[in-house]
C-alpha cells in the first residue's frame, strides 16, 4: 500500500480542492456532540474523535429517499428517481469503513438496490483515526482498523498528515489538489504506534473471539436474557436508527392535493418498532420486546452472517450510547458468553 | 441498471365479487408479455398513492399477457383497489419468490389444505394440475372457512368436486343454520381420510394460527416432513430481499418462499 505525507496546511486547500466537484460532508461539532454535516471548509472538521451519534449511512441510504416519481389518471406515469450528488464523505472512521462494506454487500447481492449503489458509485470516502470511549469495542469484532474499503485515509501525525492510498480514485484526487511527498518509514510507523495506543484505550470488550460469537448465539435463544432486557426496553427503535448496519426500511406513498402527482418513497424502519413484522389480521410475529431485541442482536452476530459472511456488528458501540435504558451489547454479549461457559442460565 | 421497483402496467379487465371483503380481478398487461410465474408466486401490486402489497397470483401459468389476484379488503391499498372500476390501471412489478414444486409432486396423491383466503394461491396449483390431470394420482382438497358466506371460488368448487377422484371436504368453523356440510376445523377431518402416507405429498396455505395444527394432524397420517409445502405470510416492502421485514432467522420470506418444505423450516424458530 501506497502512503504519502501531506504537510498540515495542505489539508485545507485538499477540502478546498475536492469542494470544487463535491458536496463534503465531514464530522463536525454540535451541541457537544460529534455529528456528520456538510462542511464547507477544512476548519469545521473534527478529524479526531469518539464516534457519531448518528452514523454517515445517511448519506448513502438516506432516512427519506424517493423512489419512483409518478402521475396518476387515466394513463399512470412513471419514473425512477435516482437523485445523487458527487459526494466526499471526510472523516469516515474504521467502523463505519467497515459498515459501509457491509451495507455495499447487502445492497448489491440478488437483485441490485439501483438507488443505493448510484449513490456509492458517486462517493468518496476518507478515513480517519478515531479515539474510543467507554462504549466503543471494535477491537474486539476485528473492526479497529480497515486495511481497504477506502479511497483514502488521513492520519494526523503531529507535523502533518499521513495518507493511505485506497484507490487509484483516491490517489487521483490527492495528486490534483495538493502536493505530497512519499511517506518514510518513520511516519509510516506512527499509525502503527497509535493503533497500539488506540487498543489499549478501550474499557469494553467482548469476552470471545469474534468467530465464536455466531454459535453462541444460535445456542443463546432461550436465554433468559431476553425476556429480562425485553421488560425493560421501550421499543423506542433507537438502537436501529443510531446503527451503521440496521438497513430495514418502509416502502410508503406521498401524494400531492391535487391527487394528480407524487412519490413512492422509503424511510428507514426498525425491528424494534411494535409493527415492523405484523400482518394482515393483526398477527404481529415478534410481538414482545425481549423477541424484537432478540432478532435484532441476532441479526448483528448470527443471521446476517449466515447470509453474508462477517460479524454484522462494526463495535461502534452506538446503539448502546443511545439507549435510554442503558441495554449494553458488549454487558448482553458476554453475559451469553458466560452462560455458554457455565452452562447455566440463571 | 434499472430500478427493481418500476412497474409494468396492467388493465383491470373484469371484477368478479366472491364475498363481501374478497373480489376476483383480472389483469392484462398493456405490453404483450406475459407475466411468467409459477403457481404460489407472488407479485407486488401497487396502486399510486395507495401503496404497495405483496399479492399471491391465483390463476395458472398463462402464455397470454393476463393473470388473476383474488385480494381481500383489509388496509389502505386493498380498499382503494376495491374501489376501482373495470378498465383502470395498477401497476405490478414480480413475479416473486419460490412457488409450489409443481413437477416434483408429479405422479403421487396430492392432499391439499387451505384455510380461507389461502384458497388464492391454491387455487392456482389446482389449475395448474388440473390441466394436467393424468400426471397426478388422487387429490384431496380440504377447505376450512369462518362461515359459509366466506366461502371463496364456489362455482369451480363444484367443477373441481365433479373431476374424477377429487375429494373436496369444505368445513365452515361454527354450525350455521343455512350450512349443512360439514362443521369444525380443517384438522378434524384429517382422521378420517384415507391417505397412503407413502405416495402423497400434501400442500397447506392459509392463516398463521392454522399450521401448527395442521402440521400435528398431518404428522399422525405419517406424512415426511419433506414431502409436506406451506406457504408462508410476513409483511412485505421491497419483496427483493432487501427491506428485512419478512425475514426469519436468516431466512427472507420473499427470496427463499413464501413456499417452503416442511423439513427445512421445522427447526427455524419463529416460522410456524
Ligand atoms: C406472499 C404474500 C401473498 C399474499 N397474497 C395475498 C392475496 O392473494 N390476497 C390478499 O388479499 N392478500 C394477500 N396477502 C396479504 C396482503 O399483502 C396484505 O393484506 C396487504 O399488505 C394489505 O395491504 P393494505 O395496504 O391494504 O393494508 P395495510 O393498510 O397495510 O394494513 C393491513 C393490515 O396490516 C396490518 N398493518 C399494516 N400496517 C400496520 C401498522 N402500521 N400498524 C399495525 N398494523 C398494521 C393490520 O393488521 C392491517 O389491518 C399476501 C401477503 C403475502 C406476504
Ligand atoms: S449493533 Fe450497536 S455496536 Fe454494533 S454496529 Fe450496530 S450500533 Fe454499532
Ligand atoms: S434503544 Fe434501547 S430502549 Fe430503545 S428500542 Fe433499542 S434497546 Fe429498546
Amino acid at each position: 500500500m501506497d502512503y504519502r505525507f501531506l504537510p498540515k496546511k495542505g489539508l485545507s486547500l485538499f477540502v478546498d480542492g475536492l469542494l470544487k466537484d463535491f458536496k463534503v460532508y465531514g464530522p463536525v461539532k454540535m451541541d457537544g456532540f460529534p455529528v456528520y454535516e456538510e462542511v464547507s471548509s477544512a476548519k469545521e472538521l473534527l478529524l479526531m474523535h469518539s464516534p457519531s451519534h448518528i452514523t454517515p449511512k445517511k448519506y448513502l441510504f438516506p432516512q427519506r429517499e424517493t423512489l419512483l416519481r409518478f402521475k396518476t389518471g387515466e394513463k399512470p406515469q412513471v419514473e425512477h428517481a435516482a437523485d445523487a450528488d458527487n459526494q466526499v464523505l471526510f472523516g469516515i472512521h474504521p467502523c463505519d469503513i467497515h459498515a459501509i462494506r457491509l451495507l455495499d454487500r447487502v445492497f448489491a447481492y440478488g437483485t441490485p438496490d439501483v438507488n443505493y449503489l448510484r449513490r456509492r458509485e458517486k462517493t468518496i470516502i476518507i478515513g480517519t483515526e478515531c479515539l474510543p470511549d467507554k462504549f466503543c469495542f471494535c477491537r474486539s469484532v476485528n473492526t479497529m482498523t480497515a486495511a481497504n474499503d477506502f479511497d483514502l485515509f488521513i492520519h494526523d501525525i503531529g507535523a502533518g498528515f499521513l495518507v493511505k492510498i485506497g484507490t487509484e480514485k483516491g490517489k487521483e484526487l490527492l495528486f490534483r489538489h495538493v502536493k505530497t511527498r512519499k511517506a518514510t518509514i518513520k511516519e509510516i510507523s506512527k499509525l502503527v504506534e497509535f493503533h497500539k495506543k488506540k487498543e489499549s484505550m478501550f474499557t469494553a470488550s467482548i469476552n470471545a473471539e469474534p468467530s465464536t460469537l455466531p454459535l453462541i448465539y444460535s445456542g443463546s435463544y432461550d436465554s433468559p436474557v431476553w425476556e429480562e432486557i425485553g421488560k425493560i426496553c421501550y421499543g423506542c427503535g433507537s438502537c436501529n436508527l443510531v446503527c451503521p448496519t440496521c438497513y430495514c426500511f418502509d416502502v410508503r406513498d406521498d401524494i400531492s392535493l391535487n391527487m394528480k402527482d407524487g412519490e413512492r418513497y422509503r424511510v428507514w424502519d426498525g425491528c424494534l418498532l411494535e409493527d415492523f413484522a405484523k400482518v394482515a389480521g393483526g398477527h404481529n410475529f415478534r410481538k414482545t420486546r425481549g423477541e424484537r431485541l432478540r432478532h435484532r442482536f441476532n441479526r448483528k452476530f448470527q443471521f446476517q452472517v449466515d447470509k453474508f459472511g462477517g460479524l454484522f456488528c462494526v463495535g461502534c458501540g452506538r446503539c448502546s450510547r443511545a439507549c435510554l435504558v442503558n441495554i449494553n451489547i458488549v454487558e448482553i454479549t458476554n453475559k451469553l458468553i458466560e452462560e455458554r461457559e457455565t452452562g447455566k442460565k440463571e | 441498471m434499472e430500478s427493481p421497483y418500476l412497474l409494468r402496467q396492467a388493465r383491470i379487465e373484469r371484477i368478479t365479487r366472491l364475498t363481501e371483503k374478497e373480489r376476483l380481478f383480472r389483469l392484462v398487461f398493456e405490453d404483450d408479455k406475459t407475466l411468467g410465474h409459477v403457481p404460489g408466486q407472488f407479485i407486488m401490486l401497487s396502486i399510486f398513492g395507495a401503496g404497495e402489497a405483496p399479492i399471491s397470483v391465483s390463476s395458472p401459468p398463462d402464455t397470454r399477457n393476463e393473470f388473476e389476484i383474488c385480494v381481500r379488503v383489509v388496509g389502505s391499498l386493498t380498499n382503494v383497489l376495491h374501489t376501482l372500476l373495470k378498465g383502470s390501471t395498477v401497476g405490478i412489478r414480480g413475479p416473486y419468490g419460490k412457488g409450489f414444486p409443481v413437477k416434483e409432486i408429479e405422479n403421487k396423491d396430492i392432499l391439499l389444505i387451505a384455510g380461507g383466503i389461502g384458497l388464492v394461491p391454491m387455487r392456482s396449483l389446482i389449475k395448474t394440475i388440473l390441466l394436467k390431470r393424468g400426471a397426478y394420482g388422487r387429490i384431496t382438497l380440504l377447505y376450512g372457512v369462518k362461515s359459509p358466506e366466506d366461502i371463496l371460488f364456489k362455482d369451480e368448487l363444484d367443477e373441481w368436486s365433479k373431476v374424477p377422484d377429487f375429494d373436496l371436504r369444505i368445513t365452515v368453523d361454527k354450525p350455521h343454520p343455512l350450512w349443512k356440510g360439514h362443521t369444525g376445523v380443517v384438522t378434524r377431518y384429517l382422521p378420517e381420510l384415507k391417505i397412503d402416507a407413502e405416495r402423497t405429498a400434501a400442500v397447506i396455505v392459509g392463516p398463521p394460527v392454522m399450521y401448527k395444527y395442521v402440521i400435528m394432524g398431518l404428522g399422525e397420517k405419517r406424512i415426511a416432513g419433506h414431502e409436506i409445502f406451506l406457504s408462508l405470510e410476513r409483511r412485505m416492502k421491497c419483496g427483493i430481499g432487501k427491506c428485512g421485514h419478512c425475514q426469519i432467522n436468516s431466512v427472507y420470506i420473499c427470496q427463499e418462499g413464501p413456499v417452503f418444505r416442511l423439513s427445512d423450516i421445522r427447526r427455524l424458530r419463529e416460522a410456524i
